[in-house]
């Protein structure tokens, strides 16, 4: 099309705009793809939609946000001087100069231009720069959402509706030409507020009360409340329209006459230039590495710790989701943290897919087949796999024990804590990070008031520090990159740059080196401890950690060995030689006497005793009875087991092993429970006290006389249903029923009846088929027809039922009433 | 490897004893960090917020605390850590303790809100008196201590300038001749001197007399010493006649017997603690004199009514003696706020190494019961079962047989239980030394054992304490006051005195198998086992077998 000719329409606009153009469009506002529009004009038709439009405003940054609030108050469509000048002011400032930030404004507006441009927000040329309609009915100035710029309505939108005579009032006071066609009238106010010179003139008149009564209303809000007889000055003001009526008690500064009183301005505050990150310290970044190297290691053994805690079955899950309180302070207390970091972990093993839930129907948590995959990696990559797994998380730990919007407790690893925003924030906050010089420790009030300038929160006022959500997401990935090992000291470490920049391998390439070398030895000292002076390699700190209980942790590991300590290493099926071996093998000292001695006298008392269960036992003093027993193959299935030279246990049951025995030609006698021996048939068996059964008469008893009138009454009941005579449905369209089977009628005519019936207190009679498919008749009186329910009294069953109205085939009135 | 020190995440310190740059580490670290546990290798300090302040106090700042760790950690120190020792370590100075010229002593902050804070609790009200400005509030004299150790409990410790009052002058100097103060000895007078009001933590046998008299020596004031019991006071007389220019007049000894009152006096717990109708009628011994030092030897015994009359006593310099700080009561924190914080301590093991005290062979026998012994065991009530495990005939027997293998040693039977101790000294036919033995009694054969005409003593635990052996080299305990570390450490220290010969000193522990005696005897040795002092355990009838 002709790019001469300017565009008349978005849509033409966009026409107009090369290929690689419209694709930054769609990538700066994605909402606009989906479903993929089929031509331009639908496309613009989108981007014009109000929910797309704030989508887009939601993402601009401040000073995009400000030239297009700008924009939403200038004239449409605005030349791009104009536009300029309603942020740096027309130069006729009170003395006020600001020089720079006119510099710096002037210098950022054609890109913040370029950039509403691009996201077909703004379109035009440059002399005719127009703001999407959407959009300017968004940032414009209303009474319910007063603008950031803190301007009101035009002279023109202020006074329409008012009454000529009072503009021809307003025109006189002001000392300008009358006439009488109130637009000309309009159009003469707005130039002499807009005309700098005699603008200055009138004010130059005012009260001095007036004035600083504008100065109230100048940069905003526009509004100000007056009582019916105003004083002086306000008075002053409004007979000369520098304050025009909104309602009977409410009066605006319009638009024109503010800007006069800003010197054109439509910001107090344009912010052209992000507030720059100001650097809290400055550290030496090989410090910065090795601290965060430091907790990165850190942050693997709380998370492997963390495992090895629910390694057996973790805690179980909350019907409604995620960890309960209890739970959460039990494995805080385990890790030895605050219950917000113990979250914090937790979610970040989960998130890294280490833990899950186990889908049981007792659910609990537990560790995942890829946790033991992620165990066997080194320990470069095990950090490199939670740090990437937490940018990329969506889910907040922060929110954990704090309340969603319906007051319920947000818990660990529960539903609810998924927040989109979340990557993003994360990245962006550790790009400004990285933006900075290595060992660079950024101050968070800057970092917070950058991203506050980036994605400014439309709309609302500058709230209370960090309360906002996206501010609360960047102090906790302040926290968490510091736990996490991405940040150490406060500043972005190398290893992490990498990881944002050059991804996992070249990540963990820089961690390594910085990482200490696993030990495969410890010092083992009389006091009966062990200390493991660096991490330990693996198969040694599993094994320690059985043999030994976990006394301190960091750097170090302090491990005690206690009996009980022992004795465990001694039931997971070691030897004392198999100990005495190990320690051996990875002490760089002797192993200290008591120690030795420890496990020796562990050992000798270790399994001392023996249990098993055992269902029968055969006992017998001789010996050789019980050789033979044991030689005889027919004693195989008895599953015997010599316990004693005297003594043999069974599987079996006493019963049968006494039958067996018997077959095999012994003559067993059966013990009881205290050693004596059980005679059979000396003592006959006795039932517990009975009482002797009531004589059965013949027939059924007779029937008393409630019983009597109940049976009458639903008989009658039966009968009233079986025979009554029916009225035939007034429009029979389905055609009468004969007596027996069901009525039939329609939906509508079914509800119409039994509304009526309900209403007069009738009684009708109705087909109805149950749940389970069976057809009955009923007679009821229906009290009640609501949400498809009809509550009444059936005479059938005789007592109150509740019938679904889709269930009633249908219905017919009785021929005369049932009940007399 | 680098560094020597390892940071925990449990504020505990490990110290690699062997590495290069241990002692300096040592140096650095002994400000602020607490040594908790010093057995062969690794060494563990902690750094608790009392230690922190401590350090403050002596005039550290957080940010040498954090360059020590920081220089000799092996590996990264936790940032949270670093922050939260700057963070405790600013809570020291908030509040001050000092004189007004008008008002007395007063309590000044420089941070309104704290001072808001600490005088909403219930327990400051009471010891504080009027707000004078919004910065100040008088406090009376006599709650110098209360309110100090109140503010210590409350996480806000106060810097108390207020100062100490000289006290009545009277000369003391330190005898020298011949002999002289030891290295350690000399640190440990200075850093308590130094510090103004601390506790002195040194091994039994390590010369805690002298470190006293050399603080009497530097204070040249009026000092009332206060001890656990009477043969212990004489010995602190004869002591200090021996090594000061003191003479016997100027010491007095205020005990149960006698009631002298002079510039140097020697009282006893007991006497302290007697009461009569609800009052405590020795109390005035501390105003009977200006007394310019106090001297509380066994601190870790000090008598819960001592820390009260102490509390009264903070404007006179405190100096606390111990071999162990471990009070199986758990009031360390009481010690440090009320007399002072620990100002010298050494591990047991570098004194023995520089040979001050001699190195001991503490070994535990094993002995099994017989089984009309463990039948009897296992039917026992549950408060006799300790009585009757330590007490068993077997035990009596594996004992008389180690006397007998150490025949010719100066060999001392330690014991609670008195009718075990009574057929001991029956069957071993040596005298028996109990509470019920006179002094005079006791003295004499003290000094018969000490010249070698009897070999063998049998002591129950009134001689726990202050008694001084400088021959005995076999120390055999039979039972013990159930699981106490201090009790432990104390008979050790009866053996570690320097022998003449050089002679190794055996510490036996008589225990009976698979009994509560062996649990208590496992609880008793830990606090040594840490100190270094390793026990061999042995089996009875191996060790027998031997002889």
């Amino acid at each position: 099309m002709g790019t001469t000719t300017p565009p008349r329409t978005l849509a033409e606009a966009l026409r107009a705009r090369g290929d690689e153009s419209l694709a930054g469009l769609l990538r700066a506002r994605p909402d606009l793809l989906n479903p993929v529009p089929n031509d331009i004009t639908q496309l613009a038709t989108r981007a014009g939609t109000r929910a797309s439009v704030v989508r887009a405003l939601e993402h601009l940054d401040r000073f995009a946000l400000q030239t297009a609030e700008a924009l939403a108050v200038a004239p449409d469509p605005a030349p791009y001087d104009t536009l300029l000048s309603l942020l740096t002011g027309d130069g006729l400032d009170d003395g006020e100069q600001r020089d720079d930030v006119g510099a710096a404004i002037t210098a950022a507006l054609p890109g913040a231009v370029a950039t509403l441009r691009e996201q077909a927000l703004v379109w035009g040329e440059d002399d005719r720069l127009r703001l999407v309609r959407t959009a300017r009915e968004l940032l414009a100035p209303s009474p319910q959402h007063p603008s950031p710029t803190g301007l009101g309505p035009t002279v023109a939108e202020a006074t329409a509706g008012m009454s000529p005579g009072r503009l021809q009032e307003i025109l006189a006071a002001t000392g300008l030409p009358a006439t009488h066609d109130p637009v000309s009238a309009v159009a003469a106010l707005s130039a002499l507020f807009t005309d700098r010179t005699r603008m200055a003139d009138l004010l130059d008149t005012a009260p001095v009360e007036a004035l600083s009564v504008l100065d109230r209303l100048v940069w905003g809000p526009p509004y100000g409340e007056v009582t019916p007889n105003p004083t002086p000055p306000v008075k002053w003001l409004r007979d000369r329209g520098l304050l025009l009526p909104v309602s009977t008690r409410t009066v605006v500064l319009p638009r024109e006459a503010a800007l006069h009183l800003r010197a054109g301005r439509a910001h107090r505050v344009p912010e052209p230039v992000p507030p720059a990150v100001a650097a809290a310290a400055e550290r030496d970044p090989q410090a910065v590495d090795r601290a965060a190297a430091g907790q990165a290691l850190m942050a693997l053994s709380t998370v492997e710790e963390l495992l090895k805690l629910w390694d057996g079955g973790g805690p179980t899950i909350l019907r409604a989701g995620g960890l309960s309180v209890r739970e959460l302070k039990r494995a805080a207390t385990a890790l030895d943290v605050t219950e917000p970091i113990a979250a914090f972990w937790i979610e970040l093993a989960y998130g890294a897919g280490l833990l899950a839930s186990d889908g049981e129907t007792d659910e609990r948590y537990a560790p995942t087949p890829a946790s033991d995959e992620w165990l066997d990696l080194s320990a470069e990559n095990r950090w490199t796999h939670l740090a990437t797994a937490w940018l990329a998380a969506t889910r907040t730990p922060g929110l954990v024990g704090g309340q969603d919007a319906k007051g319920r407790a947000l818990s660990a690893l529960g539903p609810e804590l998924d927040r989109s925003a979340a990557p993003e924030v994360r990245r962006r906050v550790l790009a400004l990070f990285a933006e900075l010089p290595p060992g660079t420790a950024p101050e968070a009030e800057a970092l917070l008031r950058r991203l506050r300038w980036e994605r400014p929160l439309r709309g609302s006022a500058p709230t209370t520090e960090g309360t906002d959500l996206r501010s609360r997401l960047a102090l906790w990935t302040l926290n968490e990159a510091e736990l996490l090992g991405i940040t150490g000291r406060g500043a972005l470490a190398a290893q992490a740059r990498a990881l944002l920049e050059e991804g996992e391998e070249a990540a963990a390439a820089r961690l390594a080196p910085l990482l200490p070398e696993p030990l495969d030895h410890v010092l083992l000292q009389a006091d009966l401890t062990a200390v493991a002076p660096g991490p330990l390699e693996r198969p040694l700190a599993d094994m320690l950690s059985v043999l030994a209980d976990v006394e301190s942790k960091g750097g170090a590991t302090v491990y005690r060995f206690t009996p009980g300590s022992v004795r465990r290493a001694l039931d997971a099926g070691q030897a004392a030689a198999d100990l005495h071996a190990f320690l051996a093998a990875h002490s760089r000292t002797p192993v200290p006497q008591p120690l030795s001695y420890l496990i020796d006298d562990v050992a000798r008392r270790h399994g001392h005793l023996r249990i098993g269960a055992a269902s029968a036992y055969v006992r017998c003093d001789d010996e050789a009875v019980l050789n033979e027993i044991l030689a005889d193959r027919r004693s195989a299935g008895l599953r015997l087991r010599r316990l004693a030279p005297t003594v043999l246990a069974a599987q079996s049951d006493p019963g049968s092993l006494l039958e067996a025995l018997r077959d095999m030609g012994c003559a067993p006698a059966a013990e009881s429970a205290e050693g004596d021996v059980l005679i059979t048939r000396a003592g006959a068996r006795r039932t517990p006290p009975r009482t002797p059964p009531a004589p059965v008469p013949e027939g059924p008893p007779t029937p008393d006389d409630t019983l009597l009138g109940a049976a009458v009454r639903a008989i009658r009941a039966g009968d009233t249903a079986a025979t009554v005579a029916r009225k035939e449905p007034v429009e029979g369209t389905t055609g009468s029923a004969p007596s027996g089977t069901l009525p039939r009628t329609t939906p509508a005519e079914t509800l119409a009846t039994v509304q009526a019936a309900a209403m007069t207190g009738s009684t009708v009679w109705i087909g109805y088929v149950n749940a389970d498919g069976a057809a009955s008749q009923r007679v009821i009186a229906p009290v009640r027809v609501e949400g498809g329910f009809v509550t009444a009294y059936d005479h059938t069953a005789d007592e109150v039922r509740t019938y679904p109205l889709h269930r009633i085939t249908g219905v017919a009135e009785l021929a005369e009433e049932g009940e007399g | 490897m680098t560094g020597p020190l390892i940071v925990q995440s449990d504020k505990t310190l490990l110290l690699e004893v062997d590495h290069d740059l241990a002692e300096a580490c040592r140096r650095a670290i002994a400000p602020f960090a607490e040594l908790e546990r010093a057995p062969e290798h690794i060494h563990t300090y902690r750094v608790t917020p009392l230690g922190l302040w401590n350090a403050r106090a002596a005039g550290h700042d957080a940010e040498q605390v954090v360059d020590a760790l920081v220089e000799y950690s092996r590996y990264p120190v936790p940032h949270a850590l670093l922050v939260d020792i700057a963070e405790t370590m600013a809570r020291y100075g908030r509040l001050t303790l000092s004189k007004h010229p008008v008002h007395g002593l007063v309590l000044t902050t420089t941070d309104r809100p704290v001072l808001e804070e600490i005088l909403r609790s219930k327990k400051v009200q009471p010891l504080v008196g009027a707000r004078i400005d919004p910065d100040t509030v008088a406090v009376h004299p006599s709650e110098r201590g209360q309110v100090k150790q109140t503010l210590l409990k409350l996480g806000w410790p106060a810097e108390d300038l207020a100062g100490y009052v000289d006290g009545e002058a009277h000369p003391i100097e330190l005898a020298e001749d011949g002999w002289a103060l030891r290295p350690y000895q000399k640190q440990a007078v200075e850093g308590f001197w130094h510090g103004g009001s601390g506790v002195v933590v040194l091994p039994c046998g390590a010369g805690k007399t002298l470190v006293g008299a050399g603080a009497m020596a530097e204070a040249k004031a009026t000092t009332l010493i206060l001890v656990t019991n009477t043969v212990s006071a004489r010995q602190w007389k004869h002591e200090l006649v021996k090594r000061t220019s003191l003479t016997e007049d100027e010491i007095g000894e205020y005990s149960g017997t006698k009631k002298e009152i002079r510039p140097v006096t020697i009282a006893t717990y007991q006497v302290l603690t007697t009461r009569r109708k609800g009052v405590y009628p020795h109390l005035e011994l501390f105003d009977s004199r200006d007394w310019g030092l106090v001297v509380y030897d066994e601190v870790h015994l000090l008598p819960a009514p001592v820390f009260k009359f102490t509390a009264d006593l903070q404007a006179r310099r405190r100096l606390g003696l111990t071999a162990t700080l471990v009070r199986e009561d758990g009031r360390e924190s009481d010690v440090f706020s009320l007399i002072g914080p620990k100002r010298f301590d050494a591990p047991w093991k570098e004194i023995e190494a520089q040979g001050y005290i001699a190195p001991a062979d503490c070994v535990e026998v094993r002995v099994n019961l017989t089984d009309s012994e463990r039948l009897a065991y296992a039917t026992a009530e549950t408060e006799e079962k300790y009585r009757f495990c330590a007490t068993t005939a077997t035990k009596r027997k594996v004992t008389e047989a180690l006397v007998r293998k150490h025949r010719g040693e100066q060999t001392l039977v330690i014991g609670q239980y008195i009718d075990q101790l009574d057929e001991l000294g029956e069957h071993l036919d040596a005298p028996v030394i109990k509470g019920e033995t006179s002094n005079a009694q006791r003295e004499k054969l003290f000094d018969a054992f000490r010249n070698g005409e009897i070999s063998v003593l049998v002591v129950s635990k009134v001689a726990n304490f202050s008694i001084d052996l400088p021959e005995a080299t076999v120390a055999i305990q039979v039972s013990g006051t159930f699981g106490s570390r201090q009790e432990e450490a104390q008979r050790l220290g009866r053996v570690l005195r320097p022998k003449a010969d050089g002679h190794e000193a055996r510490f036996y522990s008589v225990v009976a198998r698979d009994t509560i005696d062996q649990d208590f005897a496992a609880h008793r040795q830990r606090f040594l086992a840490e100190q270094g002092y390793a026990y061999r355990i042995v089996d009875a009838d191996e060790l027998l077998a031997e002889s």
